[in-house]
């Protein structure tokens, strides 16, 4: 009975080809709106790291409070050297690390080569197991190089092909501005998205992945500065020394927890840390501490961007109205066929009937919408660079699930549109139809 | 076969309350061809919407095939009118979009026939009214004369108890209307029960019997004065 | 034009009137606010930085292996390489530059220490080259000298004894328009105002920095730093030219840099284009989709009322029997649709008005004017008497005779 149905509705949806396309057309850029809108949104809305999302903590403290005449009542978002220096020191989480990210010049062995930028991060051993990065080979350098301030360095794949054209190049070493680095470990590329442990300098999203780390300890070590963002509120003394014991924020620092309790006993460390801290007369505020976890924290850094929201958000309107379209041309079109149902309620389709033909043709308006609203997605997700950042643009995709998505939205849709028109179809009287001849 | 005692049927609007039928009476044997007559208004249609369960009623009592039909549901009237019933309309009322052969396959298919069985009935129902021929015809490329066969092999397709015909000639000229007339006496022949509905004198003298309405209510045409009324005023014009 | 047998008409079509009307007013709602996001998008992109974008170039230069306390040397050389090449007008060197999304700011006021009151400035790195490489517009004071322009530790604290200021910055503290003479503290030490230049934008174009994006602070400074940006002004037509031949310059006198390959010189068109990348992009998608949305209604409005008058062809062949004119029903179904239109458009303003009210909570937006309500609904209601005239029309030429046809 379907197979009757759909060549039924395939035969009704011939006879007006312009209604028809129109409805299609509706449905198809209603839905490749709402597709490719939600693509970047799906992939800015993502969790980077879900299998320890629960398990990262961010922990920040006020150490501005209200001077300078700052007005918000959020520790700032990054942390200052003194702060990270001491909770760093007293550990208390399963791991944890501080960072800050870095420009550098790589200078290659061969004399003939230019040097060359790289990107990466000054950080501590824990980082790697904490954030779950591959390894091509060897691996992270041993804990014992941050106390030692050791020139140790992780290299991403890119720059092992560059200098050591992919071999395994564990053990040798790397020029780096003048100073030469062990490489303990050859990172496969590593890029989560969003770039959850370092939202403050990214924003979130960043195209290339980092291709070199070095001991924390050792970069400071080297007074090299952040390639990040410094935000200063107060007196900053000269030199770099007056600058790492300044209230300057720049850095970055994560703690590994494995559960509510033990976030719960953290929170009350940092607040005891900032009680301390207001005791000695470094604050003269009451503590005022946060600990996020990985979700937390992009949500409270509104990491996916006001663009993608807005225009998700507009594209679901526009997605409505061509709904609203879509039923409208139903009734139109169903109703322009009041005596025809007349006639088959007459030879004995019951109102189920009537539901199931209608339903089935509205679906094959749906299926032909999703099509088209596949290829405009495809288009559209093509595209999408012309609107957003590159950098988060690149991270839209079409996958089946999209697909999949796509095409069930679609007609899903248009059978929910069409519920009213075929409602109305069902009532029609075959006696009154037959009658008015 | 169809029997209906004390029949009511009111139209209520916001305004007044119409009775299309009232305290109707007719009993229509298996194997009989009832022509209902009866001027334009009287309530015949209305009879005819009723019997063929088109229509619910107000009040009385309705007994199609020894069936209570009053408390049967959407489905179940379908399945009476898809399984018993077979229709004739005055404008035909083929489906436009369907060829001779989809349209004699509608009631079928709501039976849920396999195919090959639904080939053999139509290529029968098609055959009996001599328009074999013409499977692949669109409606509008016949006359009506042959669209009123068609009606006819598709009300006959799924072997209904009880045919249903409304001012079967009303829409054809003489000639085409006594090829009708004469394929609804074969049938009957035949022995299917025939109601027809018509106010045409001619026509209701080939039925067996005849049963006329005025007013919604059955009567004997030689007693009710209404009846010479409505026949004298017409005369006169 | 009789309304009353319109409305009762309609109320036979009640479905179909009713999906028109939420369709104009969901349109309305988006439209209004869609088109409100491409004028404040425009108005972003549109605006100046007051700098003569279409001479320069700005190079990203690394130097390679030297301690920052030595980069004032290596940076006069360069300087005087970039100066000296065919085709360049003048050259600087700095912090950041405008468009660039990145740079640095810090508190202005009156007091010393951060008291007082304060406002955000963008900090700009300069010399005495600086106003003429920019094309910066002077309209007090004078230029830096260059026995003015010293060295400066990234991390020691900037406090300098003269600054030129945007008049955005000088307005601020001194609303007479005397600012040049005047003290102002950026840090400890008083600094002051030796010159006014009429504009400059800050490095951010986002939302951040909205609300003060022409407040920046030139200072005689050279960031003693390995990084810096070379911004270079071409002569007329040759910015093409020295677009490749000022790295090539550099690298020839000194091959310890880096230059990057894919962003390292770039003209600031390009800057533009890139900086404004989302908000263009914004536009662009608020518009197509406009543009659609509107098609797509005006396609429903045609599809209904044709279906409409295919129902009624009877109703108006009677029409036309008894007397009617073709305006009559041309007229008709006008009037039917602006009846429609016009409930569409008071629940659309609603809606709109709604809806912009909700993206102001959630997000940076501001207040909906009703000049952009106004031009909708107006947009609207032309769009419906347009969509309902190709079916008007073909009304209007139902013969008379119909009236008297079964059909």
């Amino acid at each position: 009975m379907l197979a009757y149905y759909l060549r039924l509705g395939l035969r009704s949806l011939r006879r007006n080809p312009m209604l028809t396309s129109l409805m299609v057309l509706a449905i198809g850029f209603g839905v490749a709106a709402s597709m490719t809108t939600y693509a970047v949104f799906r992939a800015v809305s993502g969790n980077p790291i879900p299998d320890k999302s629960a398990q990262l903590y961010k922990p920040l403290i006020d150490n501005w409070g209200h001077a300078n005449g700052r007005t918000s009542d959020d520790p700032p978002n990054a942390m200052d050297y003194t702060d990270a220096a001491a909770l760093m020191k007293d550990g208390k989480g399963v791991m944890q690390t501080v960072s800050y990210p870095l420009g550098l010049s790589v200078i290659p062995a061969d004399p003939k080569a230019k040097p060359f930028r790289v990107y990466g991060y000054a950080t501590y051993a824990d980082f790697f197991p904490m954030f779950g990065v591959p390894f091509k080979y060897g691996g992270a350098w041993p804990a014992d190089d941050d106390a030692r301030h050791a020139p140790v360095a992780v290299i991403g794949e890119k720059i092992n092909q560059r200098l050591f054209g992919g071999a395994n190049s564990v053990g040798r070493s790397i020029d780096i501005e003048g100073n030469r680095y062990r490489i303990a470990g050859v990172t496969r590329a590593w890029n989560p998205q969003p770039r959850f442990y370092d939202v403050n300098n990214t924003g979130g999203f960043a195209a290339d992945p980092p291709e070199v780390w070095i001991p924390f300890t050792r970069a400071v070590d080297l007074q090299i500065p952040t390639w990040g963002n410094n935000n200063c509120n107060g007196r900053v003394a000269p030199g770099w020394d007056g600058w790492l014991h300044s209230e300057c924020i720049w850095l970055s620092y994560w703690v590994e927890l494995p559960d509510a309790a033990a976030a719960a006993r953290y929170k009350n460390y940092l607040h005891a840390y900032a009680a301390q801290q207001q005791q000695a007369g470094r604050f003269d505020w009451a503590p005022n501490v946060r600990l996020y976890n990985v979700t937390q924290w992009l949500a409270d850094q509104h990491v996916v961007p006001q663009e993608s929201q807005v225009s998700l958000l507009v594209a679901m309107g526009f997605l409505v109205v061509c709904l609203v379209n879509t039923i409208g041309l139903l009734l139109a079109k169903f109703m322009r066929r009041a005596p025809e149902i007349g006639v088959r309620r007459a030879l004995g389709a019951s109102r189920g009937e009537v539901y199931r033909q209608f339903l089935a043709e509205a679906a094959m308006v749906g299926v032909a919408g999703g099509v088209l609203g596949l290829l405009l997605t495809a288009g559209g997700v093509l595209g999408i660079g012309m609107v957003f950042d590159p950098d988060i643009a690149r991270l839209a995709r079409v996958d089946v699930s999209l697909i999949a998505l796509t095409l069930l939205v679609a007609v899903v849709a248009t059978v929910l549109a069409a519920f009213y028109p075929t409602w109305r179809a069902a009532r029609v009287q075959p006696a009154w139809q037959l009658k008015s001849n | 076969m169809l029997k209906m005692t004390h029949l009511s049927k009111v139209y209520r609007t916001e305004v007044v309350e119409t009775y299309a039928l009232r305290d109707f009476n007719i009993d229509v044997k298996e194997g009989e061809f009832v022509a209902v007559t009866g001027p334009s208004g009287s309530g015949k249609t209305t009879f005819l919407t009723i019997a063929g369960l088109l229509e619910t009623f107000t009040g009385g009592e309705y007994l199609l095939d020894g069936v209570d039909v009053s408390g049967l549901n959407d489905n179940a009237r379908s399945k009476i009118r898809n399984e018993k019933i077979g229709f004739i309309f005055q404008a035909f009322n083929l489906i436009p979009d369907l060829n001779v052969f989809d349209n004699v396959e509608v009631p079928l298919r709501y039976r849920g026939m396999k195919a090959a069985e639904r080939k053999q009935r139509i290529m029968d129902a098609l055959e009996r009214v001599g328009l074999a021929s013409r499977l692949k015809h669109y409606p509008a490329e016949l006359s009506g004369g042959q669209q009123q066969r068609v009606a006819i092999a598709r009300a006959l397709a799924g072997s209904p108890r009880l045919l249903l015909a409304d001012e079967p000639t009303g829409n054809l000229d003489t000639q085409m209307a006594r090829g009708v007339m004469e394929l609804l006496e074969d049938i009957h022949r035949e022995g299917a029960t025939i109601v027809m509905v018509t106010h045409d004198p001619e026509l209701a003298a080939r039925a067996q019997r005849n049963v006329h309405i005025i007013d919604g209510q059955e009567v004997d045409i030689a007693e009710d004065p209404r009846f010479h009324a409505e026949h004298a005023a017409s005369s006169h014009v | 034009m009789q309304i009353k047998p319109i409305l009762s008409a309609l109320r036979h079509h009640k479905a179909g009137t009713i999906l028109i009307a939420v369709q104009i007013a969901l349109t309305l709602a988006i439209v209004c606010n869609a088109l409100f996001i491409i004028q404040q998008r425009i108005t972003m992109l549109t605006r100046s930085t007051g700098i003569d974008e279409a001479h320069l170039i700005r190079l990203q230069n690394q130097w390679v292996g030297v301690d920052d306390k030595h980069v004032g040397s290596l940076m006069q050389t360069d300087l005087d390489t970039l100066r000296r090449l065919p085709g360049v007008a003048d050259a600087y060197a700095t912090n950041s530059t405008p468009l660039s999304n990145g740079g640095w700011s810090t508190g202005i006021g009156l007091k010393p220490g951060g008291k007082g009151e304060r406002v955000q400035t963008a900090i700009y790195f300069a010399d005495d080259h600086t106003l003429d490489t920019l094309g910066l517009k002077l309209v007090a004071g004078r230029n830096f000298r260059s026995s003015e322009v010293v060295d400066q530790m990234q991390h020691d604290g900037l406090d300098p004894p003269q600054v030129i200021v945007t008049r955005a910055v000088a307005d601020k503290f001194f609303p007479d328009g005397d600012a040049v003479g005047k003290r102002v503290y950026l840090g400890n030490k008083p600094s002051i105002i030796v010159g006014v230049v009429a504009r400059l934008q800050v490095p951010w174009v986002g939302g951040w920095a909205a609300n003060w994006e022409g407040r920046s602070t030139l200072v005689p400074r050279r960031l003693m730093a390995s990084g810096t940006n070379f911004v270079i002004r071409a002569k007329d037509g040759q910015i093409d030219k020295v677009l490749h031949s000022a790295p090539a310059a550099l690298l020839a006198s000194d091959r310890m840099r880096v230059i990057p390959d894919d962003d390292g010189v770039v003209t600031f068109a390009q800057m533009r284009q890139e900086a404004y990348q989302s908000d263009r992009g914004m536009a662009i998608l608020m518009g197509v989709i406009c543009v659609v949305l509107l098609g797509i209604t005006a396609a429903g409005i045609v599809g209904l009322t044709s279906f409409w008058v295919g129902q009624r062809r009877k109703q108006i062949g009677v029409r036309r029997a008894l007397g009617a004119t073709r305006r009559d029903i041309l007229s008709y179904f006008l009037t039917e649709n602006l009846l429609i239109g016009a409930t569409g458009v008071v629940l659309g303003m609603l809606l709109a008005v709604g809806m912009n009210q909700w993206l102001m909570n959630t997000f940076e937006m501001q207040r909906l004017s009703w000049p952009w309500i106004v031009s909708g609904v107006i947009v609207l209601l032309a769009l419906g008497q347009a969509a309902v005239l190709a079916p008007a029309i073909r009304a209007s030429r139902v013969p008379p005779v119909v009236a008297t046809r079964t059909v």
